[in-house]
């Protein structure tokens, strides 16, 4: 037997995982040190004119649309929770669908729909004779975004609420009816304050995804950080304007994450006993559960059907000049790109997530939030802070071909590989969401018993946990894919000369008014992000029920 | 002496004191010690330290005249030889009974490995259920597989964690029966822990009382389970 010396164990995971953080943490190391830069004219411009304007129009999208989802979404995960009604196992997991939708495709398909030639008006103005003043409909507008926004946001909500209030213990909401309250008092005086971090955890989600939005604010035409950054980036190529504009887009996001964590203090409701038993669902009659099933459809039409029967409709009218070799290129492309970020990021959620869960120490605590936060970083900040560094290592390899003497030319500039460590950075807290929850279900036992009977850690990894948190694997993968599937701002940002997604593709299209041609590559998509859910939200809940 | 642990100290990162005060222990080849104590007097954290899959604050271990851990050393689970039996078991849900027993085995040709199958196999009668998944067993007979994986190996000393805990009362007594006939055949030296006295009783040649991490007796069961204060915390 070799003994070892007690303090000197190198540990690869560390080390990994260290590295690993490094990476991530670079690009927006960069648009720190680049935020104190000194500014140059088109900045004091911006903040002079623009500024004022593109924070007010993000905090009013912010404020109404947080306040819509949080109405929407915890409503009717409270009625589908605690009561029956028709077809209430149908909307349980319908109501999570209209995720699949990316925003910018609803946007613009709502667009298509309320507009001068859309269905509505022109079917008022040929069958009824009733012609419509064009500003009660502008969809194009403030409120408009937040319409947007709420209907194809609201889930995040949803979701989490709902998982929240299934988990809940039943008697806390028994107590409060025995006590003599009524429903709408149960919901606002017990439910929603037990809820509450739930509920600001998805709220939060939700603002952090219209921050990152691109889409749905460029085709409305609303000004907000984003287009900003994208105006001084592509358009005035002022990069120190663009580095400005993504710093302060960081202090709001920090300020939100904050605030979260305020709000939140330290009311974690949750019970420490094993035994909760989940709320007995109340059969509704008559008119209430026909209101309840309404209310349900209502927001199931708004925020899916509709939008996607408009789109087959669509579909069906372009696909003879659409799906052609053209198409299957964008699919292909599509396809890779997702499945390239997608793996490395499993695999680098796996790294981390082992490291994290065996040495539970302060450090693997940092790492563990870092691989988190990613994710709250917008896409467009992420990309400048990627094209940056990128730029510069392709100088330095640029450089180095010329002084070997060999023909020089600028490999990384040019390649799928920026794109692809956007998407990681991005991304990466997703995967590693899914597999650290698989981690956990599984336990440290089965590790501990491999390595007692005389399996190296790294031997016990693939023989062992890896077959063990196959679903999580799995699972992160599709999550993460479907995710790149509908990544919009970055792609835009950092897709080579002459490559487009299905995402990018439909965007140009309904941006240059063909909004028919963008309708398959949209439907794949949602069709491809529609499967998963169905397959997360339906097939797995009922796995876990069984 | 075959197994010596030297003063062994353990504190959990988040606690104020010592869970392990002091623990001492000798054993000879092949005897069999059982560790009695409440839930939470520290007992499962020395099996823990002896399987290195926690590492002492001090104090000192050696097998068979190896060192395996002292203040400046410290050699890894998977290197030291010693063997663990879950109090869940553990076995590898996705791997068939044989695939687990062979789990340990190296350095070993395919023949050598299929002839130490067999014999566990035999060892703890369950030869016609090498090609089942433990979710096909039964609570006991899991337990006899992961008994035998750990014993597939050889390793140098076996620990046991609250074995019987999972186990019906009336099979509890069979198997336990069974367990001491399998462990004195094979001559391995073996650590229980438990807080049942009748397992003690029956499996041990030594019992070690520990409260709150320290040793409070040690001697043969007869001994140690008539005296006053195992009374007075049995009576509690």
């Amino acid at each position: 037997m070799k003994l070892q010396r007690r303090n000197q164990q190198i540990n690869v995971w560390a080390i990994l995982s260290f590295f690993l953080i490094i990476v991530i943490l670079l690009p927006n190391l960069v648009i720190g040190v680049n935020f104190f830069a000194p500014a140059n004219d088109n900045w004091e411009h911006i903040k002079e004119y623009l500024l004022l304007d593109i924070i007010s129009n993000t905090v009013l999208i912010l404020i109404f649309t947080g306040i819509a989802t949080t109405l929407i979404g915890t409503s009717l995960a409270w009625i589908i929770t605690v009561y029956k009604f028709p077809l209430r196992n149908f909307f349980k997991w319908g109501l999570i669908l209209p995720l699949a939708i990316p925003p910018f495709i609803g946007a613009y398909t709502y667009h298509g729909i309320v507009n001068y030639t859309g269905i509505i008006q022109a079917t008022l103005r040929n069958s009824f004779d009733i012609f419509i003043d064009q500003k009660y409909v502008n969809i194009m507008s403030i409120e408009g975004t937040i319409f947007i926004f709420t209907l194809f946001l609201y889930p995040y909500v949803y979701v989490m609420t709902k998982s929240f209030f299934e988990n809940q213990s039943a008697s806390l909401v028994e107590n409060a009816r025995l006590l003599g309250g009524n429903s709408w008092e149960v919901f606002f005086r017990v439910i929603l304050p037990i809820s509450r971090a739930a509920i600001i955890g998805s709220v939060t989600i939700v603002m952090l995804e219209i921050i990152n939005d691109y889409g749905v604010v460029k085709y409305f035409g609303i000004q907000t950080f984003i287009t900003a950054i994208f105006q001084t980036w592509f358009a005035m190529s002022d990069i120190e304007a663009a580095f400005k504009l993504a710093g302060t887009l960081m202090i709001v996001v920090i300020i939100i994450l904050l605030l979260e964590k305020i709000i939140r203090g330290r009311k974690r409701f949750s019970y420490s006993t094993t035994k909760v038993r989940p709320i007995q669902a109340k059969q509704l009659k008559g008119k209430k559960a026909w209101f309840a099933f309404s209310y349900c459809f209502l927001i199931f039409g708004f925020a899916f059907l509709i939008p996607f029967l408009q789109l087959l409709q669509w579909a069906v009218m372009t696909y003879e000049k659409i799906l052609n070799w053209d198409f299957l290129i964008l699919v292909k492309n599509s396809f890779t790109v997702a499945a390239i970020a997608a793996i490395l990021i499993v695999i680098i959620a796996l790294i981390i997530a082992n490291y994290t869960r065996i040495h539970q120490t302060f450090f693997s605590k940092i790492i563990s939030r870092i691989t988190i936060l990613g994710y709250s970083i917008p896409g467009a900040i992420i990309a400048i802070g990627i094209i940056t560094i990128f730029l510069a290592l392709d100088d330095m390899m640029y450089a180095a071909f010329t002084f070997f003497g060999s023909d020089p030319a600028f490999i990384l500039r040019t390649s799928l590989i920026m794109l692809v460590s956007a998407y990681i950075i991005r991304f990466l807290a997703v995967g590693y969401n899914n597999i650290e929850a698989g981690f956990e279900k599984v336990g440290n036992t089965f590790t501990e018993a491999s390595t007692t009977l005389g399996t190296s850690s790294l031997g016990t990894f693939f023989k062992v946990d890896i077959p063990l948190i196959k679903g999580a694997i799995i699972g992160g993968f599709i999550l993460v894919f479907v995710d790149i599937l509908k990544e919009l701002p970055l792609t835009m940002l950092l897709q080579p000369f002459n490559f487009s997604t299905l995402a990018t593709r439909a965007f140009r299209y309904a941006n240059d008014e063909m909004i028919s041609e963008a309708a398959s590559a949209s439907l794949l998509i949602i069709f491809i992000s529609g499967i998963c859910i169905f397959f997360f939200h339906k097939v797995l809940d009922k796995g876990e029920q069984g | 002496m075959y197994v010596q642990i030297k003063n062994l100290q353990y504190q959990y990162k988040n606690s104020t004191e010592p869970t392990i005060k002091d623990f001492s222990l000798t054993m000879e080849k092949g005897e069999i010690v059982t560790i009695l104590g409440e839930s939470g007097s520290g007992k499962s954290t020395i099996l823990r330290l002896l399987a290195g899959l926690e590492t002492a604050k001090s104090g000192s271990i050696s097998i068979d005249g190896n060192r395996i851990m002292d203040d400046k050393s410290f050699i890894p689970p998977d290197k030291r030889g010693v063997g663990m039996v879950f109090q869940d078991y553990a076995l590898f849900p996705h791997m068939t009974v044989a695939t687990n027993i062979k789990y340990g085995l190296r350095k070993m040709s395919r023949r050598q490995k299929h002839q130490r199958l067999e014999e566990m196999l035999e060892l703890i009668n369950m030869t016609e259920y090498k090609d089942r998944y433990p979710y096909e067993l039964s609570g006991g007979q899991q337990q006899r597989v992961a008994l035998a994986r750990a014993l597939a190996p050889a390793p140098s000393l076996l620990v046991f964690d609250e074995p019987f805990s999972n186990l019906d009362a009336n099979l509890q007594v069979k198997i336990r029966d069974e367990l001491r006939s399998i462990l004195k055949r094979t001559g391995i030296t073996s650590i229980f822990v438990t807080h049942d006295q009748a397992d003690a009783k029956v499996l041990a040649d030594r019992i070690v009382f520990i409260e709150n991490g320290r040793i409070q007796r040690i001697g043969p069961p007869d001994e140690i389970l008539g005296c006053a204060s195992l009374l007075m915390w049995a009576n509690s």
